[in-house]
């Protein structure tokens, strides 16, 4: 990772972006399970934001079959 | 492993032949509506200019706060710091960063407190961006015809249009934001060590100059470091950390010269409360003010997530995006912190058009391509003609979404009555965005004579005040421009009572005595304790209109209850 041709690969990019989104989408769910005394349910902004983390876990998982190929 | 165009010979050369009539016409069609749609923006961008010098010639705030903006030039003109204890008299303060105003200095020196220089200044930023956009997809597309849309695109959006010319550090953040992210994006590929050094040091320092021009800088600089990390990570590292290091140095700086006032004012007042409500509005009217552009600008970066490398544009527009949609939604925010997104939407959308009419599409081979687009060979040449017409509908419905100007004066009321436009904000003026969702500023009308008049009636007020009695404006012109000493921050003053970071008791003992022979309010963005203390002891007198506003005018009561009381 850290010669000087190294670069990020697609399939590296996924499993990040893959990671990224679903500790995002977990977060924005406990948000209500931690915070239980909270009334409301989930918001529309987080429902934005769970959208959000499942769209960039989506476009990880979906960069993965692409491999080595430079990002 | 080689890429291939979507299009491939075909072996029925006499259809080829055939249909060459056809694709010829459809490419006439494609540069004639191109060329209606660059007419129509070029129209938005003359709208511009007139905005522009009108309020360049406007000698009074126009926009919230842009006297508190001159009053930072002035103080950083005299060596003093505009980060003052708030709690103590004349209880000013800043939640700004410094870079604008200390270009504006040398015009401070020349001119003293007028705002046409930090209105021209910030008026000429746009246009350098602009440029930094067309150069972007000349280099990306070489593309000329291209370029020059995607650049007046940008000055046409209402969103740019509104906040170009104002006395506002906003808009030269989005310029060195701009530089930067243009300068950086070929950094990888410059084979000479010591070029790239220099390059890649002109990058971070432009992206240093935004973000003490402006804290929302940040997310750009955070963009160009995930590209820089994603093409080359130990060269990442390394600028970063160097990055990192001077950024923090000049912030221990800033914070060590000031008494720790620079960290409160520009930070701890910035953690400001959110409106889910603001920021679901703001990010639907962005969508719906730029759509046409931003759906081809998020192709480009599907196309490059899937088919090609990524460039920094296709980072640069997701971060700032989603980063600033949240922002947008804290108090006293609103649709200005879109328009870096903006910046980065009229090259991506460019990039798009350009490779659309040059027929550079070009797609790797993978298991994609294969599924996708190899499918989709036969249909090439339908394909081709229909992106030439798809390229400048586009922008005509761009142009027509984003769809501003006055609807008064020969020329603008001529037209205005062809498109049967209404007005539907102050001073005659039509904004296709409306004038519904919160946060979006009541701004890009132009001042008339009546609102200069508003103006100078005002001051006449100021000017009946003995020159020992204090006054209280919530906008600096009226102060400013009659000699006298501006009196707080209001803005500052409330974002800082919200997170109890003030104590507003000196104010407030000022307002008791009944030490202000005036008051002149806007908008009472003062804390509840000093509002409650003007409405006790002072009483409204006249209220003037000027520039769509009521400024009320209060004087002290005769009869005001005890001190305290």
């Amino acid at each position: 990772m850290f010669r000087n041709d190294f670069t990020i690969t697609k399939r590296q990019l996924g499993l990040l972006l893959l990671a990224v989104g679903l500790l995002a989408f977990a977060g924005v769910l406990s948000i209500d399970l931690i915070d239980a005394g909270r009334e409301g349910g989930i918001g529309p902004a987080q429902r934005i934001a769970l959208a959000l983390a499942a769209l960039i876990a989506l476009i990880g998982l979906t960069l993965i079959p692409l491999k080595d190929d430079p990002a | 492993m080689t890429s291939t165009s979507l299009e491939q010979p075909s072996p029925r050369v006499s259809a080829r032949a055939s249909g060459r009539g056809a694709e010829v016409i459809v490419e006439r069609l494609s540069g004639a509506l191109l060329l209606i749609a660059a007419v129509v923006l070029a129209f938005y961008v003359g709208v511009y200019f007139v905005y522009a010098i009108n309020l360049i010639g406007f000698p009074f705030d126009y926009d919230q706060g842009e006297g508190f903006e001159l009053v930072d030039v002035l103080m950083l003109s005299e060596g003093r710091w505009p980060y003052q204890d708030i709690e103590a008299y004349p209880f000013y303060g800043s939640i700004y960063p410094p870079v604008y105003h200390v270009l504006l200095i040398p015009f401070a020196w020349v001119f003293g407190p007028e705002y046409w220089y930090g209105r021209l200044f910030s008026f000429i930023t746009t246009l350098i961006t602009a440029a930094a956009i067309a150069y972007a997809v000349n280099r990306e597309s070489k593309h000329r015809w291209i370029a020059l849309v995607a650049g007046m695109a940008f000055l046409s959006s209402n969103i740019v249009y509104h906040i170009g010319p104002l006395f506002r550090q906003h808009i030269p953040m989005i310029l060195f934001e701009t530089l930067a992210i243009v300068v950086l994006a070929h950094v990888n590929e410059i084979a000479d060590q010591q070029r790239r050094r220099r390059q890649l040091a002109l990058g971070m320092a432009l992206l240093i100059l935004a973000g003490y021009t402006k804290q929302l800088a940040a997310f750009s600089a955070i963009a160009a470091l995930l590209f820089l990390f994603i093409r080359q990570p130990r060269r990442a590292i390394i600028w970063g950390a160097g990055f990192a290091a001077v950024g923090a140095a000049i912030f221990v700086w800033l914070t060590w010269a000031t008494d720790g006032h620079w960290w409160t004012q520009t930070i701890v007042a910035n953690v400001k409360d959110f409106d889910p409500a603001q920021a679901i509005g703001l990010l639907r009217q962005w969508f719906n003010l730029h759509g046409f552009l931003l759906i081809p600008a998020l192709a480009v970066i599907v196309y490059e997530l899937y088919f090609d490398r990524l460039s920094i544009y296709s980072l640069w527009l997701p971060v700032n995006a989603a980063l600033n949609a949240i922002s947008a939604g804290t108090w006293g925010a609103g649709d200005s912190y879109y328009a870096t997104s903006i910046a980065a939407v009229c090259v991506l959308s460019g990039i798009f058009a350009a490779r659309t009419l040059n027929r550079t599409w070009t797609f790797q081979p993978n298991v994609y391509s294969r599924a996708l687009i190899d499918p989709l060979r036969r249909y090439a040449r339908p394909i081709r003609m229909a992106g030439l017409i798809l390229v400048p509908l586009l922008y005509l419905g761009y142009a027509r979404s984003v769809l501003h100007m006055p609807t008064t004066g020969p020329v603008f009321g001529t037209i205005a009555d062809v498109l049967d436009l209404t007005p539907n904000a102050i001073n005659g003026f039509y904004d296709s965005a409306g004038r519904v969702t919160g946060g979006y500023a009541d701004i890009g009308h132009l001042t008339t004579r009546a609102d200069r008049s508003g103006g100078e009636l005002i001051l006449d007020r100021v000017r009946a005040i003995p020159d020992d009695v204090p006054i209280l404006s919530e906008e600096a012109a009226f102060s400013l421009l009659t000699g006298r000493e501006v009196i707080t921050n209001p803005v500052v003053l409330y974002i800082l009572d919200q997170v109890g970071q003030v104590d507003s008791s000196g104010l407030v003992a000022m307002l008791e005595r009944q030490e202000f022979g005036l008051i002149i309010l806007r908008a009472r963005f003062y804390p509840p304790t000093v509002n409650i203390a003007i409405d006790t002891y002072y009483e409204p007198v006249e209220t003037i209109l000027m520039n769509g506003f009521d400024y009320v005018l209060l004087r002290p009561r005769d009869e005001a209850p005890e001190r305290g009381s």
